[in-house]
């Protein structure tokens, strides 16, 4: 808890040393217009959408931590009754490797996608980069319920055991937002086909922006899931 | 219900996106974060407050409904139920309230913060006076949205939590006190020596600063663990928390839709029947919540609806009891003035013309009243000063609107 404490007022120093600077200003004594004063941060709407909304998915990620950690302290130290199971730590399945291979491959891929120039060949490229992310992503996440039936399948694991349901839970949870990042994947990929037989410069500019936001959101993404495969295969 | 708690939670989730995104890079030419009213800095950060804490709401949510439905020990301990023991084991109920409490104290925050942006504004404009300290006003406002996420566990003093872990709490939450006394004093001192109007939206606002007051005292007793303890669970708390997030901020909301109303419908509000609301409200909360104070401190435990022979509670209390509920029929029965006075003056109101309290802020310069699709037809405006210049020495007006162009003798920024 105290983790996520200081993670928070980090945040939030963060926060106030971009503000700082503009929050010296005196309204009172100063009128007219400054130029480019009122135009927010230096970025498009659509980019400081996303990242308030990976704010948000930062919260809801290091609150399921916490109460991993928490739980966990729980099983340790907690009650002492007669019939203490403990925390039977899950034997994470070696499939989750090759998961997270994929998912990496995913996150590159789209990072290609977004790398490359307008010119013709180059819009065909972006394509297939872009197309080969989701087809990783599609894959990482039948990978994920392939490792929920094998732990399933070994019977060790009933409902109640707290390592289980926490496996299950945030994989869920982290998979759903992979789910939520391919529909916009899909209305993107099939911009992306009428774009390139448009070939309008302006779409083009305006589908690399699309793109630019995907990768940011897949590479947000494979980080968390990398945080949580590191706590669930120490623990 | 607690799915549709978790669907309001990303609905929420959404439409904080939305007005944060507006703020940060939609606000029009020549308004710089230091020149919104103090309202839409309290609706902002509220909305980052939020934002950070319902996903606390939504995990403790998702859990406990895994909990109930198929079975699993997130927080069910082993128990035995009917004489059988439960499946579950090893799971805690305080894991659920650090949760909860997680996002509950923020929540506080989340209805006070536009509370306060909101009466800053009203307070302002009807004393005829800029804000007093708008700097510190929005300092206050931003340090009281960080600190509201490190005061949770002092919901839980009783929870049999570490002393030093109390202790944490205790300072974190008489540290937030200070931000909010500096709001409250700059509220009080906006009104010094103003050329005070008491129109509706005045009564009320001014009615926020007394119970606000009054709530925030007695929440000095309960920040400390060890007056806490005794008073914890007791009709104190009933009474600290109605006055601070219950009373308060409906007082200033009272005080908002009385303000903005003329500009929402083109109509002023009865004043007469507003009073008469505003005094029924005011009085009767204090009816309801001051006595409870005394309940609580001869220690009587609320959420009992009897209390059968108990030695420690004399007959009277029973009799303070059934006053309170008088007055809390009162004040339930004077609520309804107020949709009488919207229905009236919705159909008999005076005219308002655009700005009948000669604010200087920019909703009120809208082209049309009400505003029409967009508010600004054509032409965005341009702001070229603060929102609260109000009795500006030597000017003609006793208010410049925001997107009045710079006059002569002022200094321009690009100078």
């Amino acid at each position: 808890m105290f983790t996520l404490l200081f993670i928070g007022m980090g945040l939030s120093m963060v926060v106030a040393y971009v503000l700082i600077r503009r929050l010296q200003e005196k309204p009172w004594t100063q009128h007219g217009i400054l130029e480019g004063s009122q135009d927010g941060l230096t970025s498009s709407a659509p980019k400081v959408g996303l990242w308030a909304f990976l704010g948000v998915v930062t919260s809801l990620f290091l609150v399921f931590i916490g109460a991993y950690f928490m739980r966990l302290d729980m099983s340790h130290g907690g009650i002492a009754s007669g019939q203490m199971q403990g925390w039977a730590p899950v034997d994470e399945p070696g499939i989750l490797w090759v998961n997270t291979i994929a998912l990496i491959l995913a996150s590159i891929a789209i990072q290609l996608a977004h790398g490359f120039d307008s010119s013709g060949r180059g819009r065909i490229r972006m394509r297939r980069y872009f197309n080969a992310a989701g087809l990783m992503t599609m894959a990482f996440l039948i990978g994920q319920v392939l490792a929920w039936r094998e732990l399933y399948a070994t019977g060790n694991f009933g409902v109640s055991s707290p390592a289980f349901s926490f496996f299950v839970l945030l994989t869920a949870i982290h998979g759903l937002h992979l789910v939520g990042g391919l529909f916009v994947w899909s209305r993107t990929a099939s911009r992306i086909r009428r774009g390139l037989e448009q070939a309008q410069l302006q779409e083009v500019a305006a589908l690399r922006q699309s793109v630019s936001l995907c990768a940011t959101y897949w590479h947000y993404l494979l980080m968390i899931w990398l945080v949580l495969f590191t706590i669930m295969l120490s623990t | 219900m607690i799915l549709s708690l978790a669907v309001f939670i990303v609905a929420f989730t959404m439409g904080g996106l939305n007005y944060v995104t507006t703020v940060l890079q939609a606000r029009c030419r020549g308004m710089t974060l230091m020149r919104m009213p103090l309202s839409v800095w309290g609706i902002f950060v509220a909305t980052i407050v939020g934002l950070l804490a319902f996903p606390a709401l939504l995990v403790a949510a998702v859990m406990m409904l895994l909990d109930r439905l198929i079975g699993t020990s997130f927080f069910m301990p082993s128990l035995l139920s009917m004489g059988e023991a439960l499946d579950t084991d090893g799971g805690s109920p305080i894991l659920f309230q650090h949760l909860f409490w997680f996002f509950g104290h923020p929540e506080v925050y989340i209805v006070a913060l536009p509370a306060f942006g909101l009466v800053s504004d009203v307070l302002s404009t009807h004393a005829r006076k800029n804000i007093f300290g708008y700097r510190m006003m929005v300092w206050a406002i931003i340090a009281i949205g960080a600190m509201s996420f490190v005061v949770w566990a002092h919901h839980m003093y009783v929870s049999g939590m570490n002393p030093y872990f109390g202790f944490f709490f205790a300072t974190t939450t008489l540290m937030i006190a200070i931000p909010t006394a500096i709001k409250v004093y700059n509220w009080v001192l906006t009104l010094w020596r103003g050329d005070i109007h008491f129109t509706l939206p005045m009564l009320w606002a001014t009615g926020f600063i007394f119970t606000f007051v009054h709530g925030g005292l007695t929440g000095l007793f309960l920040g400390n663990v060890t007056v806490d303890l005794p008073l914890s669970d007791t009709y104190f708390v009933v009474a600290h928390f109605h006055m601070v997030m219950g009373v308060s901020p409906v007082m200033v909301l009272f005080a908002a839709i009385y303000h903005w109303f003329p500009k929402m419908t083109g109509k002023m509000p009865n004043k007469m029947i507003g009073t008469i609301h505003f005094w029924m409200t005011f009085l009767g909360t204090y009816a309801i919540y001051l006595p409870m104070h005394y309940l609580g401190i001869l220690g009587m435990p609320r959420r009992y609806y009897s209390y059968g022979d108990t030695d420690f509670i004399p007959a009277s209390a029973g009799s303070i009891n059934e006053t309170i509920t008088i007055a809390a029929i009162f004040v339930a029965a004077g609520q309804i003035l107020f949709f009488i006075n919207v229905i009236y003056s919705l159909r008999k109101g005076k005219e308002s013309g655009p700005n009948p309290w000669r604010s200087a802020s920019l909703e009120w310069q809208t082209p049309d009243t009400p505003p029409k699709h967009g508010n600004w037809g054509e032409k965005l405006p341009e702001v070229h000063r603060w929102p609260y210049d109000y009795s500006v020495p030597g000017d003609d007006e006793d208010f410049i609107p925001q997107n009045h162009p710079i006059k002569a003798g002022e200094t321009s920024v690009g100078d």
